[in-house]
């Protein structure tokens, strides 16, 4: 395996709280996950160029007092903007997972249409059913989307939790998303087909459903459902469920759900 | 000039904000509103260029997607407009980040007058809407006037330029810090004093305080360093340790106990001492597991052998009841830093809730400072914002309506943490301060907020309580400083760690001290929020987010260094001493010089006169009440009572998936929307061990007798355990107990000693229950004076006291988390068991309260009997032979084969007549009796033989059939009682609560 010299950036710090699970997630992947603060990483301590991963981590940075992810987002485009477009041109890997894809979004990383990291044409807003939400989502994950992370996955299920979840585009913008299949996944119902802004199987009432997004090559990508939580069978809601009919023959032991997992896993198999 | 930044998002987009103020108007005051819009302002009191401001409203206050925003006022149309901003003082913590993010972005640095402050408005539109109704919506929905300051414009009123002004929150002392020397000539003007700088001195501590300070040794030594009679700072030093929340006087005190059924008086030294420590210390003589309890922040086991866990639980009740979301999110921020100052510090690892409230529709003449369901909305946003900010799973919760808690609510948190076994070698669940060390207070500043906070607290609410005490926990500061601490411990950096709560930097260091023997404090260097506090004020202020920590001075710098990389405020206010002297200055002037061991002797205990009559000595009977006909009306109006429904809309708010360890989550079933019986934890991700944590309370059993509360309660949170997979050999527990006031008072408090004897007892059951058992208490905490005085309809008031409460929370390890089960019934043709014997056994039930009635057949515990039923059900789990198991709980056996079936979305077949009873006759008594020690599990038929045997020495029998029809049909062996679709009762079972998200 040459996987460990795969090298995965987890930003951690100013309120941010899903580092450990995500670096979890990576090491599961066969990657190697350093936990980084943001701090060490704009005075130069930590070089991102030691780095083929970089990981927006799930959290409250500054507590997200004006607007989620807005601070964080500042913050980094003002310290190490030229450093981040730059990591995306050499040919890596960026993740933004909730608060994570909150703040590449506010810092344009995403969509990336036309090559533009800087431009801001979507948002993520407060959830339209008025509060923070923990529950389970089913995913309907395009299959020609050109998304690294998702390759070979045509559904998943991950929690969610958030209270600015809904994203939001002008119509075009989201168009051009679908038309060039950057939205990568969908809230779905249990059955896989779409929700179509049903409650609570889109749980915020994101336009087209849409619950993650990459940028025309792929290597950027943001959702709001979190597949470091999914990083073990016992994670899934129904597994005690799903252990007692595999007990008793109704459904093999290979027919457990995917784990978030996998998604790291492609992550690392692209760069290895 | 200020400069004030309106922002709203774009008018095309839903303002999911304003619909939620609207349906509340609608639905709590039938006020209707056609539309409501939401604005941020962001006042900036510092001076920018036009450039600068511009690049700040466009960089960071306004979303070019979603948003607008402008410095003069958005020109929106309303009917009214309501403002609200915070008053000075209370911490804006959306204003601090706003600083940081400014900072960063222009590169500057705020001047020392400069700050942030934010607020909002609210844009009404509605034709028929009066100045009246929108008060009403201002005062009840929008604002809690102990923080918030409210301005109301009709359209007429309003100056498109003007706006709603410039609103600066700025705090002006104008003082000049002062420190007061007490005159002590008397008792009785010691007293007076007391009473009027709210000391809130114990009467009888008063000439131990007068003695020591005039013993010509202590007064000679005091003049050498230019002090004679006690300081203010010194008296508030003394106020705050002997009040009865940091000491536990109450739980120390001397009770005279005299039980009026056997006719005999005990006299109790400490109920703490007797019931509490005396258990525990011989249980951790048995278990090697127990690692750490009854002295540090929280109580330490051992997880696995490089882990611990750390557990303890707390309540903020008086603060809540005052300002419900304040309170709740101070609460549930303040008990984490309990495991992070417990040993070298812990990691935050889950955290849970309790509310007790009044009645959430209460319609009736009382008025409480909060109605409760404005109440109860404020604690769960506190708790939420304060759990999900934190980054620490809220795994666990419960609520508890009664009208006893309209006088003041109760509002448990409760915090588990895991640290390693070893810190730098070293065991990480001992510390110790030595001399020489650096006191260094670690995250917020200080400021007035949260003084006399511990005084209150140890008092009944009364229109007199300063309003000083209600403050706003800042989870954002404090994850910061937790993940710096965690990166300080494990670079051996920490020798002493302890937490700043109540009683502030006097607890916390005098605390600290004692463990060097003596300490020096330069007030100065604390760093505050604003000038003009008094040194006093310094001293005990209870502004939150702070941690002490003793610091080598020859590791200071590193230990500033690793501050400063997470953006932690750090400093040196002091040093740790052998001098056994309590000194403190402020510029070198001294301004309190005490012994350390002052507090430890001399002061008298507090006593209390107990008088227990029981039961049927107070007139308590079995209600005359022949047995129904209409069984499912029955079941179906059971179901949706508030203690027994769903309360999906909370557990929803609260992020219980953070860190990614869940295994059994708080709802459950095919549905996820049933509750499980304890949450399950995976705390190391690397291992498939995990924690099991659960929690009960059931105070209305106390209306009976407040012993068999106590040990319900208690078996109850064992059955909850042990239905997922704990080990009934490893359960370490935690009491929280409110109680009224329990202090006789012919006038003021005729029950006292009714009160007081329902404590005795319920202590007594307590240590029964721990020993037979076998579960240490790692962590305890009390809360009294669980009273209020309510406004009646004439001007009138009345003291309204809760019940004797006990929550009570066990924790457990996992040895294999695959093997954990979930109470949902899994598959057709599964076997239904129950396990314990049911009895007639109504008294205080929630079938009795549905008529009103109370009763007097309290449920009673028989540990002899209980214990090998959970040994029992423990080994069917470890054997794979359990598809599900669930424990009888409120509501008896109907109410929980009905959560089941609801829970797996399946059918069940049952005959009561199987069930195993002990003198029990009628329907009613078999499927609402509240008999403790039992449980329902289903079994696949294969594993029938293997389960029976598993069973044979213990109550159990197969009462009935899973089904895939999913009709839920009961029957007495002859007559069918129930059918009803499991979906028509899972619909009841959400129904009052079920529009809420």
């Amino acid at each position: 395996m040459t996987t460990s010299k795969i090298k995965a950036l987890v930003l951690t710090g100013y309120g941010l709280n899903c580092d450990i699970e995500t670096a979890h997630a990576l090491k599961l992947a066969g990657a190697d996950p350093v936990r980084v603060h943001i701090n060490s990483i704009i005075d130069g301590s930590v070089c991102l160029e030691d780095f083929q991963i970089m990981v927006f981590v799930g959290g409250f940075s500054w507590g997200d007092d004006h607007g989620a992810g807005v601070i964080q987002a500042v913050r980094m485009k003002h310290n190490i903007g030229d450093r981040l477009a730059r990591f995306i041109e050499d040919g890596n890997l960026v993740l933004g997972i909730c608060n994570g894809f909150q703040t590449i979004v506010n810092l344009g990383l995403l969509p990336g249409f036309d090559n533009n990291y800087q431009h801001r044409s979507v948002a993520l807003t407060y959830n339209d059913c008025g509060n923070f939400r923990d529950d389970w989502v089913t995913l309907a994950i395009n299959p020609d989307s050109p998304c690294v992370f998702t390759k070979g996955l045509t559904a998943m299920e991950l929690p969610i939790r958030h209270g600015e979840g809904k994203f939001v585009a002008a119509e075009a913008i989201i168009n051009r998303l679908n038309d060039d299949h950057q939205a990568v996944c969908q809230y779905a119902l249990p059955d896989g087909t779409p929700a179509d802004n049903a409650f609570p199987f889109n749980p915020n009432g994101s336009m087209a459903d849409i619950a993650g997004i990459c940028d025309p090559t792929g290597r950027v990508f943001g959702l709001m459902p979190h597949p470091e939580a999914f990083n073990h069978p016992t994670n899934h809601p129904h597994w005690t469920f799903l252990q007692e009919q595999i007990k008793r023959g109704v459904i093999s032991a290979d027919a457990l759900p995917i784990t978030g997992i996998r998604m790291f896993e492609n992550a690392v198999d692209f760069l290895s | 000039m200020p400069h004030r930044l309106e922002i709203t998002l774009k008018p095309d987009l839903f303002d999911a904000e304003g619909q939620g103020i609207r349906q509340k108007a609608s639905s709590y005051f039938d006020i209707l509103i056609d539309s409501i819009r939401t604005v941020h302002i962001i006042t900036i009191d510092a001076e920018l260029s036009d450039l600068q401001r511009n690049t700040v409203q466009s960089e960071i206050f306004t979303n070019p997607v979603t948003q607008e925003s402008s410095y003069d006022p958005l020109p929106i149309a309303f009917d009214w407009c309501i403002w609200v901003g915070y008053r000075p003082g209370v911490k804006d913590n959306p204003g601090s980040t706003a600083v940081e993010a400014i900072e960063d972005v222009l590169g500057i640095r705020f001047k020392k007058d400069e700050d942030v402050y934010t607020s909002r408005r609210f844009c009404l539109n509605g034709a028929g809407l009066t100045r009246s109704e929108v008060e009403l919506i201002a005062g009840e929905l929008l604002s809690n006037d102990i923080i918030q300051q409210v301005k109301i414009f009709s359209r007429k009123e309003w100056d498109v330029k003007k706006g709603i002004g410039y609103n600066i929150a700025k705090v002006k002392l104008d003082h000049t810090p002062t420190v007061s020397t007490i005159p002590m000539d008397s008792d009785e003007a010691l007293k007076t004093v007391s009473h009027e700088r709210n000391l809130a001195l114990n009467d009888n501590d008063v000439p131990v305080i007068r003695a020591y300070f005039q013993d010509p040794a202590v007064f000679a030594r005091r003049k050498k360093m230019g002090l004679s009679d006690p300081t203010d700072v010194e008296l508030e030093y003394i106020s705050q340790a002997r009040s009865d929340h940091c000491n536990h006087n109450t739980f120390g005190g001397i009770f005279t106990y005299t039980d009026f059924e056997t006719g005999e008086t005990q006299t109790i030294n400490s109920l703490f001492k007797t019931y509490i420590e005396t258990p525990t210390l011989e249980l951790k003589k048995k278990k090697d597991w127990v690692i750490s309890v009854l002295w540090d922040n929280a109580g330490v086991g051992r997880f696995d052998k490089d882990n611990y866990y750390v557990i303890t639980g707390e309540t903020h009740n008086s603060p809540s009841n005052m300002e419900a979301y304040g309170g709740a999110i101070t609460g549930i921020v303040g008990v984490y830093r309990d495991p992070m100052g417990t040993g070298l510090g812990s990691k935050l690892i889950m955290g849970s809730y309790g509310f007790c409230v009044g009645d959430r529709d209460y319609k009736g003449a009382l008025k409480p400072k909060l109605h409760p369901r404005r109440l109860l909305d404020g604690v769960i946003e506190g708790v939420r914002d304060g759990g999900n900010k934190s980054g620490i799973p809220t795994g666990f919760g419960q609520v508890t309506f009664h009208p006893g808690y309209m006088g003041k609510c109760l509002v448990f948190v409760t915090a588990l943490g895991l640290m390693p076994a070893k810190v730098s070698g070293k065991p990480s669940e001992t510390k110790t301060t030595s001399p020489g060390e650096l006191i260094v207070m670690c995250g917020g500043r200080v400021g007035k907020d949260g003084i006399h906070g511990v005084t209150a607290s140890s008092e009944t609410f009364s229109a007199h309580t300063p309003a000083g005490h209600v403050q706003i926990g800042d989870p954002y500061t404090q994850k910061k400083m937790h993940d710096f601490l965690l990166e300080a411990r494990d670079a051996g950096l920490i020798p002493f760690i302890t937490d700043n709560g109540g009683g502030g930097l006097s607890s916390s260091v005098g605390e600290s001290a004692l463990l060097s023997n003596g300490c020096e404090v330069y007030l100065e260097k604390v760093p505050l929020k604003y000038d003009g506090l008094d040194q006093w004020e310094i001293w005990i202020s209870e502004s939150q987010e702070r941690m002490t920590v003793a610091v080598r001075p020859e590791d200071i710098d590193r230990f500033m260094a690793l501050s400063k990389k997470h953006a932690v405020e750090s400093t040196v206010i002091g040093k740790y001493t052998d001098s056994g002297k309590l000194q403190i200055s402020y510029n070198d002037v001294i301004c309190a010089y005490v012994d350390m061991d002052l507090l430890k002797s001399g002061f008298p205990k507090w006593e209390f006169d107990a008088e227990w009559r029981p039961a049927d000595q107070r007139g308590l009977y079995e209600p005359i009440l022949a047995e129904p006909v209409d069984y499912n009306a029955l079941l179906l109006d059971m179901i949706s009572r508030p203690n027994i429904c769903s309360r999906e809309w909370i557990t929803r708010q609260y992020d219980h998936e953070v860190q990614g360890t869940s295994v059994i989550k708080p709802l459950v079933g095919r549905d996820r929307d049933v509750y499980s019986d304890a949450t399950v934890i995976r705390p190391v991700l690397e291992s498939t061990r995990g924690i099991v944590f659960t929690q009960a309370l059931l105070p209305m059993y106390s209306t009976i007798d407040a012993y068999h509360m106590t040990t319900c309660t208690i078996d109850e949170a064992v059955r909850r355990m042990v239905a997922v997979g704990g080990n009934p050999d490893h359960i370490g527990g935690v009491d929280n107990f409110c109680w009224p006031d329990i202090a006789y008072d012919e006038k003021k408090n005729p029950d006292g000693k009714f009160k007081a004897a329902q404590l005795v007892r319920s202590c007594k059951a307590l240590s029964h229950m721990c020993l037979t058992y076998g579960i240490p208490l790692l962590s305890g905490k009390d809360s009294m004076y669980v009273d209020g005085h309510l406004p009646g309809r004439y001007g009138e008031s009345h003291k309204v006291s809760a019940l004797e409460t006990m929550q009570f929370s066990c924790i457990g390890v996992i040895d294999d988390i695959e093997k954990c089960v979930t109470m949902d019934v899994k598959s057709p043709g599964d076997l239904v068991y129950v396990l314990g014997e049911t009895k007639n056994e109504l008294g205080g039930s929630e079938y009795y309260d549905l008529f009103g009635y109370i009763g007097i057949n309290v449920p009673r515990v028989d540990p002899g009997k209980f214990i090998p039923i959970y040994h029992a059900l423990y080994q069917a789990i470890e054997k794979g032979l359990a598809a599900s198991a669930h424990g009888v709980y409120r509501g008896g056996l109907g109410i929980h084969l009905a959560m089941m079936a609801m829970a797996g979305n399946l059918g069940l077949d049952i005959d009561l007549a199987k069930v195993p009873a002990d003198g029990v006759l009628r329907n009613d008594t078999f499927l609402f009796s509240e008999s403790a020690g039992r449980f329902i599990v289903t079994i696949a038929p294969k594993c029938q033989a293997a389960f029976e045997k598993l069973c044979e020495k213990i109550p159990c029998a197969c009462i009935g059939t899973v089904r895939q029809t999913p009709v839920f049909d009961i029957s007495d062996g002859n007559k069918n009682l129930i059918s009803l679709d499991v979906a028509e009762l899972k619909a009841a079972w959400k129904r009052p609560f079920g529009d809420l998200i």
